[in-house]
């Protein structure tokens, strides 16, 4: 089974996770728009607030240029698409690839170590708290502050907006919503918080690396899928408790296969095992239902 | 009052697809005339409606709406004066939103949008009530997912989605066609009770001649992109699907083949 410190880590990723799973909800099921612009946010995001933080700047401050940076690569890849008739699945790609020409000009360099410097974490190994459970409690905090603010723009006249041009955008046009304006802040806003999630993950990891972002569309997207497995996304809030539950679950899922000694799994399998549980996750529930049905079947 | 002069659009330009929907369309609908459209496959009906809601732009002519020349504005600039209901009933509703959600976007029609909650407690006696209107039972169903209803009932809301704000013309395009007949006939009787309740202004694309002449107080029909007959009043008192035909032969000279135009 895990140790204490694989149990925590598990859930501190996979609260990070959740946040990239929450971007991904916004681009994938609500604007209904592919996006691999976040494995060039991530990293950003990292290399941000990385480069602020050994600069000296506030942690926090650090933090938000990182969320502004990945609102403008966002945005960026949004206005490709909507401004340039790209489609959308291309300019995300395309923006993802320049990133990392970006990101390592931002580091100058393929990586920045945070071990000894303050980041947001720092005072919060003063509180009485277990050395590894100190991110779980601030990492919770920023994703249900995350959850409520992301709940409420969803619930609001712009957020409606947004996810009627997601499912419908030709009557939203014609109830007189800028699609295009919808689709560029929707992508803007989910990179924005993929940005968060890179630099978090930089400064828990205690360093910024440039290759920090292959495969977190795929991991992102696990985390939705398998979230929506296990909790039917009928309204919004379900829907973004999914991402994070299925963040979670899919992190401790890795812990316990690279773990569990029977199985031989090594750090490096980390990919295959991705793209088998990516796999399973949107399989499984066709199978559950053809199943069933076969049951019903056999006893008619 | 809407004011069509001249419009021109030729599609595929350039290419052997290359394909004049509209030659020249001049309309002009006055405050509170429901006016009905007729017209064969490819007349340009459509097309017509398309351009006036902003869905295509045109090559050139003008298109002016409450003395606004909105000839190059998109659709979402033009919505607060032109509403619109679709021919696919699964056009006009999101079916992954509540009734409520629905109806609360429609509320808002061409009009800015904060980051106040959308369901407003204060919408809901007008919702109720115009839903209540339609007997369908569906005032006590605000919270249902739209993809619950069915297609007559999904079109009967988007008839309601677009009348709930005033407009300068409410666009309707054969709104009734996908419908089974029954439904149809209700959904053409709701369309007339609002239109006259709210003295709205209306266009009405139908493929059936008898459903032209029998609702609306003016009759246009279409070919090959232009207006070929308008007629209102008097005229149109009494006038029958046989009439309309010998009237469409001697303005042109040409013989209706279109067989769902006779049947429908």
């Amino acid at each position: 089974m895990l140790s204490n410190i694989a149990f925590y880590g598990a859930i501190e990723t996979g609260l990070i996770y959740g946040l990239v799973a929450f971007g991904i909800y916004i681009s994938f099921r609500v604007l209904d728009f592919p996006d691999l612009t976040v494995d060039g946010s991530f990293p950003l995001g990292a290399a941000v607030a990385a480069v602020l933080i050994i600069e000296g700047v506030n942690p926090w401050l650090a933090t938000g240029a990182a969320v502004i940076a990945g609102m403008g690569a966002g945005a960026v890849t949004a206005l490709l698409n909507v401004k340039l008739n790209i489609l959308n699945l291309l300019a995300s790609i395309l923006t993802m690839i320049a990133l990392y020409s970006v990101n390592l000009r931002i580091m100058g360099r393929p990586n920045i170590a945070l071990l000894t410097e303050e980041t947001v974490l720092t005072p919060w190994y003063n509180l009485d708290l277990e050395y590894h459970q100190v991110p779980v409690v601030l990492f919770t905090l920023v994703v249900l502050a995350g959850l409520v603010l992301l709940w409420r723009f969803m619930k609001s006249e712009t957020g409606l907006a947004m996810r009627a041009t997601g499912a419908n955008p030709r009557m939203a046009r014609a109830q007189g919503i800028a699609t295009g304006a919808m689709i560029v802040l929707g992508v803007a806003l989910s990179n924005g918080l993929v940005g968060l999630a890179g630099a978090l993950f930089a400064q828990s990891q205690g360093a910024a690396d440039v290759t920090m972002g292959v495969g977190v569309i795929v991991i992102g997207l696990a985390s939705l899928i398998g979230g929506e497995a296990v909790l039917t996304p009928s309204s919004v809030v379900r829907a973004l408790i999914a991402c994070v539950i299925g963040a979670i679950i899919y992190r401790l899922a890795i812990a316990l296969a690279l773990n569990a000694d029977f199985l031989g799994l090594q750090a490096q399998d980390l990919n295959l095992i991705t793209a088998v549980l990516v796999t399973l996750a949107i399989v499984l529930p066709g199978v559950r239902t053809s199943v069933a049905a076969r049951f019903t079947r056999n006893k008619a | 009052m809407i004011t069509a002069t001249d419009l021109k659009l030729t599609f595929g330009k350039g290419t052997p697809l290359e394909n004049p929907a509209l030659r020249g369309m001049s309309l002009t609908v006055n405050q509170g005339e429901f006016v009905t459209v007729i017209g064969s496959n490819g007349a340009g009906k459509s097309t017509f409606l398309n351009a006036l809601a902003g869905e295509v732009m045109v090559d050139s002519g003008k298109i002016i709406v409450d003395n606004q020349d909105v000839t190059k504005l998109p659709t979402y600039k033009r919505a607060g004066r032109v509403a619109r209901v679709f021919q696919d009933p699964l056009a006009g509703t999101c079916e992954g939103l509540t009734i409520e959600e629905n109806l609360s976007l429609a509320i808002k029609r061409g009009q800015r949008r904060g980051l106040s909650a959308a369901v407003k407690a204060r919408y809901m006696d007008q919702f109720k009530n115009s839903l209540a209107s339609l007997n369908l039972g569906l005032e006590n169903r605000l919270g249902d997912k739209m993809g619950l209803l069915s297609g007559g009932q999904r079109q009967a809301v988007s008839l309601l989605m677009a009348s709930l704000t005033p407009s300068a013309i409410l666009l309707l395009d054969e709104h009734t066609a996908a419908l089974d007949p029954k439904t149809a006939s209700f959904v053409l009787e709701l369309t007339t009770q609002i239109i006259k309740e709210q003295k709205l202004t209306a266009l009405m694309v139908t493929h059936s001649m008898k459903q032209a002449l029998e609702v609306g107080d003016r009759t246009v029909m279409l070919h090959q992109g232009q207006v070929v007959f308008d007629i209102a009043g008097k005229d149109r008192e009494g006038l029958e699907v046989k009439d309309l035909l010998e009237l469409f032969e001697k303005q042109r000279g040409l013989e209706i083949t279109d067989d769902s135009l006779l049947l429908g």
